[in-house]
């Protein structure tokens, strides 16, 4: 799998270098209703500019279909049709659940209406308000409706540009489940709660609040936008209200004179989702006796073996594969059942993008693995596999000849001249009583 | 002289001694003939194929061993078995069998036969049995005589007990083992009665032989301290002793030692100590024999026996320190079974799940014996008659194999060559009773005319038995005595027996008062016997062919217009496993099926036959026996790509997983005893069912979901019949969520399931497949991140 | 040594007269023999001894020198026994010669697992 993944990527990355930037492919289906398609062309012709190929498609059209015959059509699907409540008959929650195994990468769009959408939301261990209720927050004081916020990113998010101006947002928020594949991009202000302004029950919130604890649906805990990767590599971003993309919140100030931050930030999204930026991929790895070169079938108990990868990141300036020596934390471990060691995979110095480090194999023999397993949020899982078996010593391979042992040796060979000096003798006195009765006889 | 009937005068005593030896050899030749030739059904009825489970495996080593030399064999490390623990296999195995076949191989090789090693392992049994046949016949030679012999080889020729494990295809230690067992018997003997140390020497090769082919080796190791013990016990010791067992003791076991697999057990644990402690006593009584020669005192002898006793108390107590301190160790779980038969069932389930380790059942005395189980005591007493060293041999012999016999089945086979042999002694004394020309009233006879006679007479009759399978035996012992009112009970036949055969053994005495007159009576008493023969032979004939040639990986089944039908289930999904999964796939089965796999669909699996770790078979049954959601993990953990399970359901194969699902329960609970409790699995009256009724646990665990799935959409909405249990199975049949169905083979004997991959989006694969049939989630409540404060 | 156990006041004598009939009774070629066994009894106890009180850590080193000068020591006991012409009787079928030979075979066998074994 980890290869034929390669392949892929690798193959995306010879087209990709002559057009746009993804590591994956440059061409986006956009699902929007038709009135509403020019709300965001901000964004759209931002998309255009780096080279993707933009396809609308209003969510009841049949054509063009998102899957055929088992593979997509598209590299990236943006769902902006937050409020449809039926698709045409290939988007359904199943479809899309599809489309992310065969590596498509989605940014989908939530409202506070109940669509197929929300009811996917729920696979992704996204928990959403009940309908009708979106984010509201009375700060700070503002000329706008408590639903239309301004949110600070966090500038320590490794996908988000610095510096980023407040942005505006209108819509859900994300209450996130266990799965460690879910991690929020933008999270919604601590003063921020969700409300039933917007024809909601407030029944409805007050008894998912109480089932859920105090306090639920309010605070920095909750998501508005909500990154999430899956296992098999492709991204999802959820996004709890579709204007944040829109050319209106893009224009309008966040304070005076202050841009919002809301074109840099929808671009942002973009990119992570699209496979831009925070790419990286194992090119191949290498294991082998420490002073040797070429790998050998099987290692010995206690051989000194010396484990490399070669990893690069994807450059979206370029679109080339760069060697990276970007991660401190790799980690390799050497595993049967259980990991017999655990060692860290530091980046070896003077060689951009090996990461090397030499072990003494355990003393216990099995089929073991070499198995390189990061998982960071936001940067693409690594995940690589190499089957080793390890063997006992041979027979010839264990000392021998030992000091200890002398004594013994000397036994046996004594014992063994002994016994052909005594034939010896024997024969010889076999001869001498021959004569001796023959000398008798005569 | 009176002669019963009239005798050619005319010959030399050389003419007949040359012509019985040259009958002798023929005879042999054709008892050679017929066993091989009645091992072959299993061929001819099915195909060249390569039988049942371990044989498999030793069929796989055997290819490598064939193919990359034996140093490389030696050290082979078997990464796909015992996945991922890996096998060692040159150290774990008794390379005896493989090294004997690499042999012959290349040998045939050498000589531009290009012979597949296939053939050479299928038919190395047969042929292996032909060299039994021999060597039961040297055997029997030194305790009667040739005719004895001639006989004892017919019997061991055909008798069942032994073809059911040498029948053409089962490539197994046993196919060697035998010959090896009898071969050592014969040298011993051979060494004790002449005193000779080279026979001591060839007796501890052909030892160290059977150590690097069996397990069994043990038996020998028993036996033959045994028999110098009980020797020096009745104060038959002599040099002779001490030469032979001296000799075989000091070479044997040092050369048993290196076989890797046996490697310091012969000077640490205690099955070997017996035959050390007997080495040592024959040092001690050796040397008091060496000082008595020089000092004669007349308290000698008191003083010796104290001494005797003494050192013996004193090497109990020596040897139980040594085992209480862990120096020496104590029996293994293996051999407390055959001591206490109710031992394994409690303390090592493993041991006692294998079918081959339960008690025999009478009925197989008799199936694999048939009249000469009859035979068998008679012959015993027969030997008490002259006592003889080597008769002490196969009286202890008798006594422990029959004893091992009724403990394990599989030890059926190591009493066989001693009934054999003893029931040939038995026959051959009647015949020669009975066939002796002699009338009894007279005094002066000549003595050698008569003998040869009698050697050639029972030579003839050898070479006609198994030329043309007529040979066997005779219950009609009893009828010849006449008196003897019912066919029951042994021991009135012995009696019998011993009455019908006092006469003939006195034979050279002077005064003979008993005998038999006249033609009449011989030869209702010789019909009778060849009829018991013939029968015999038409009965080991029937076994064979019909009981012990199925190679159990292909089945067959009659019509109902009487013609045969083969089930090819097994090869078919084997070979489906190695033409459709990628060549790491790891494949999980119960561990019967483990070598079959290895050796025929050439992958990795988790357990096979041989039962080296107990905990990684118990978690194969913690697997089948858990539920699917307890169960994935631990697939996982083991990088299962595959499961395997054998189903007979459908076509009433009795012997699949199923049946076999409670062992697997058992051993997952000595090792789980709180995750895996047997009784669960039960319905609360305590039986064990399939059907509607029962347990939750039963209907939940991985196994039953595996044998049943969509069983019951095969009866198309009629009520589903479990063939083999007699039970309906639900109508709504088990669902799976965390294994797809790969293949299911033609009559549904073996299902495959493939393990699903995590689920994409990090969701439990129960939850993921309701999604993906459109089932409509239940609201999850979110996860509250504060806790209430109380 | 079994007249041990008898009283301590016969033990003296009793060694004496064995020693004495010993040295009277047995043939220079039967000396000979025991000559020989006793370097092996020497030899053997010798390793034992280190093997307990020093080390036993190549085990299988300690086994084959061990063992061949017990296995040597065996042997030339049975050639001993089946040369000495008062058991003349019990071996009817081995002549002094063929006891040789039989030595000569059993120890060449003997040494040859010897030393496949000591390594």
């Amino acid at each position: 799998m980890l290869s034929f993944r390669r392949i892929f990527l690798l193959i995306a990355a010879v087209t990709s270098a002559v057009s746009a930037k993804s590591s994956t492919g440059d061409s986006v289906l956009v699902v929007v209703e038709p009135s509403r398609q020019n709300d965001y062309s901000i964004f759209f012709n931002g998309l255009k500019e780096k080279g993707y190929e933009l396809t609308f498609r209003a969510p009841k059209e049949e054509k063009p279909v998102i899957i055929q015959d088992d593979v997509p059509s598209f590299a990236h699907v943006i769902l902006f049709a937050s409020e449809t409540k039926n698709f045409a008959k290939d988007i359904t929650p199943q479809s899309l659940v599809e489309l992310l195994s065969l590596k498509t990468n989605l940014i989908i769009a939530l409202s506070t209406k109940q669509t197929p959408l929300s009811s996917l939301a729920a696979e992704f261990s996204i928990v959403l308000p009940p309908p009708g209720t979106p984010l509201v927050s009375y700060f700070p004081e503002r000329s706008e409706p408590p639903s239309v916020i301004p949110i600070a990113p966090d500038s320590s998010s490794s996908i988000l540009s610095k510096d980023i101006h407040p942005v505006w947002f209108s819509g859900v928020p994300m209450s996130l489940g266990n799965n460690p594949l879910l991690f929020p991009i933008l999270r919604a202000p601590a003063e921020s709660f969700a409300a039933e302004v917007d024809g909601g029950s407030a029944d409805a919130l007050v008894d998912s609040a109480e089932k859920g604890g105090e306090g639920l649906w309010a605070g920095s805990q909750l998501s508005v936008v909500t990154g999430f990767q899956a296992l098999g590599g492709a991204r999802v971003t959820w996004v709890g209200g579709v204007e944040l993309f829109s050319d209106e919140y893009a224009k309008k100030e966040v304070s005076k004179s202050v841009e919002s931050g809301n074109k840099k930030f929808a671009s942002d999204i973009a990119t992570w989702t699209f496979q831009e930026t925070l790419v990286l991929r194992i090119d191949r790895t290498e294991h082998h006796l420490v002073n040797a070169t070429s790998p050998k079938e099987h290692y010995t108990t206690g051989d000194e073996v010396e484990f490399a990868a070669y990893i690069s990141k994807f450059n979206p300036k370029t679109g080339k594969w760069d060697p990276c020596a970007c991660r401190k934390d790799i980690q390799l471990d050497f595993t049967m059942l259980d990991p017999h060691v655990r060692t860290a995979l530091p980046p070896v110095p003077g060689a951009p993008g090996k990461y090397g480090t030499a072990f003494r194999v355990p003393d216990r023999h099995g089929v073991f693995k070499f198995v390189i397993d990061y998982k960071r949020k936001g940067w693409t899982h690594l995940h690589s596999s190499t089957t080793v078996p390890v063997v006992p010593p041979r027979h010839d391979g264990y000392p021998r000849f030992l000091s200890a042992a002398w004594p013994y040796y000397a036994g046996a060979i004594s014992t063994s001249v002994a016994f052909l000096l005594f034939s010896a003798l024997w024969l010889a006195g076999d001869v001498r009583e021959m004569k001796k009765s023959k000398g008798k006889s005569e | 002289m009176t002669t019963a009937y009239p005798l050619p005068s005319n010959l030399s005593p050389a003419t007949v001694a040359n012509t019985a030896s040259l009958l002798r050899i023929v005879a042999l030749a054709l008892i050679s003939g017929a066993a091989i030739a009645s091992r072959l059904f299993a061929v001819i009825n099915f195909e060249s194929i390569i039988h049942e489970f371990d044989p498999w495996f030793n069929y796989r080593a055997t290819r490598v061993l064939a193919s990359q030399g034996f140093y490389e064999f030696w050290n082979w490390f078997d990464p796909t078995a015992w996945y991922p623990l890996g096998r060692v296999v040159g150290g774990t195995v008794y390379p005896g069998l493989m090294a004997t076949s690499g042999v012959i191989y290349n040998f045939l090789h050498a000589l531009n036969l290009p012979v597949d090693i296939r053939n050479v392992c299928v038919l190395l049994a047969p042929g292996f049995s032909a060299l039994t046949a021999w060597a039961t016949y040297m055997f029997t030679k030194e305790m009667k005589d040739e005719s004895a012999g001639l006989l004892a080889a017919a019997f061991i020729g055909i008798v069942p007990g032994y073809i059911s494990r040498s029948v053409a295809g089962s490539y197994d230690n046993e196919a060697i083992a035998i010959f090896l067992l009898m071969f050592t018997f014969y040298c011993w003997i051979k060494a004790l009665k002449q005193g000779s140390a080279l026979f001591g020497t060839i007796a501890a090769i052909f030892y160290f032989y059977m150590v690097a082919a069996w397990g069994g080796y043990v038996f020998i190791t028993n036996m033959i301290p045994l028999h110098a013990l009980v020797l020096i016990l009745m104060g038959r010791f002599s040099s002779r002793l001490y030469v032979g067992y001296s000799s075989w003791y000091a070479i044997g076991t040092l050369a048993s030692m290196q076989v890797p697999f046996v490697g310091f057990q012969p000077v640490k644990t205690s099955e070997h100590m017996g035959a050390l402690a007997v080495f040592g006593l024959l040092q001690i009584v050796a040397f008091g024999q060496l000082v008595r020669s020089h000092v004669s005192s007349a308290q000698f002898q008191k003083l010796l026996y104290a001494s005797v006793v003494a050192t013996g108390i004193l090497g109990t107590a020596v040897f139980g320190l040594l085992t209480y301190k862990g120096w020496i160790a104590p029996w293994t779980g293996r051999f407390y079974s055959l001591w206490d038969t109710g031992y394994a069932k409690k303390y090592i389930p493993i041991i006692a799940s294998v079918s081959e380790h339960q008690p025999t059942a009478w009925p197989s005395f008799f199936m694999d014996l048939q009249f000469l189980i009859f035979l068998f005591p008679a012959g015993v007493i027969l030997c008490f008659r002259e006592l003889r060293d080597e008769h002490i041999f196969v009286i202890i012999y008798a006594v422990m194999a029959s004893y091992f016999a009724g403990v394990m089945v599989r030890l059926m086979l190591t009493l066989t060559p001693v009934v054999c042999v003893a029931s040939a002694v038995a026959l051959s004394t009647l015949l020669d009773t009975y066939i002796d020309p002699k009338e009894p009233d007279t005094g002066d006879d000549t003595k050698s005319e008569s003998e040869a006679t009698v050697v050639s007479a029972s030579g003839t009759n050898g070479s006609s038995f198994s030329a043309t399978p007529t040979p066997t035996p005779s219950k009609k012992i009893k009828k010849a005595a006449a008196a003897a009112a019912a066919p029951l009970p042994t021991s009135g036949i012995i009696s019998d027996l011993v009455a019908a055969t006092g006469g003939p053994t006195r034979r050279g005495e002077p005064i003979k008062t008993k005998g038999i007159f006249g033609m009449d009576s011989r030869l209702i008493v010789i019909m009778h016997t060849l009829a018991m023969l013939s029968f015999f032979v038409f009965h080991c004939t029937w076994v064979t062919s019909n009981a012990y040639s199925s190679p159990s990986v292909v089945l067959a089944s009659t019509n109902q217009d009487g013609s045969q039908h083969i089930i090819d289930d097994f090869r078919e999904a084997y070979y489906w496993l190695r033409q459709n999964t990628p060549e790491d796939a790891v494949v999980m089965s119960w561990w019967d099926y483990g070598y079959q796999i290895a050796g025929m669909a050439d992958r990795p699996t988790l357990v096979d036959n041989n039962t080296w770790n107990n905990t990684h078979i118990a978690t194969v049954g913690k697997a089948m026996s858990s539920t699917e959601e307890n169960a994935y993990p631990i697939l996982r953990k083991h990088d299962v790509d595959y499961v395997l399970v054998i189903f007979g359901g459908l076509i009433g194969y009795s012997g699949d997983d199923i049946n076999k699902f409670l062992w697997m329960v058992r051993i997952a609970q000595g090792v789980w005893p709180d995750e895996i409790q047997e009784p669960n699995y039960f319905t609360p009256q305590g039986e064990y069912r399939i059907d509607d009724m029962a347990s939750q646990t039963m209907k939940n665990s991985l196994m039953y979901k595996m044998s049943y799935y969509r069983f019951a959409e095969l009866f198309g909405g009629n009520q589903a019949m479990d063939r083999v249990r007699q039970q309906q199975v639900p109508k709504v049949g088990p669902t799976l969520d965390y294994l797809d169905e790969a293949f299911t083979s033609e009559n549904w004997i073996v299902r495959i399931y493939q393990v699903k991959k995590e689920d994409l989006l990090g969701r439990d694969l129960k939850s993921a497949n309701a999604f993906g049939q459109g089932k409509k989630r239940k609201r999850t409540k979110p996860v509250p991140r504060r806790r209430a404060i109380v | 040594m079994a007249p041990k156990s008898s009283a301590p006041t016969q033990q003296t004598t009793a060694i004496q007269t064995l020693w004495k009939a010993y040295n009277e009774q047995t043939s220079d070629r039967l000396k000979f023999i025991d000559a020989f066994l006793f370097f092996l009894m020497l030899s053997g106890i010798v390793q034992f001894l280190y093997c307990i009180l020093v080390t036993n850590f190549p085990f299988n080193a300690f086994l084959a020198g061990f063992s061949s000068t017990v296995g040597q020591f065996v042997l030339t006991a049975s050639l001993r026994s089946q040369v000495n012409p008062e058991n003349k009787n019990e071996f009817k079928e081995v002549s002094p010669e063929r006891a040789f030979a039989d030595f000569a075979l059993g120890s060449i066998v003997l040494h040859f697992f010897v030393y496949n074994f000591l390594g």
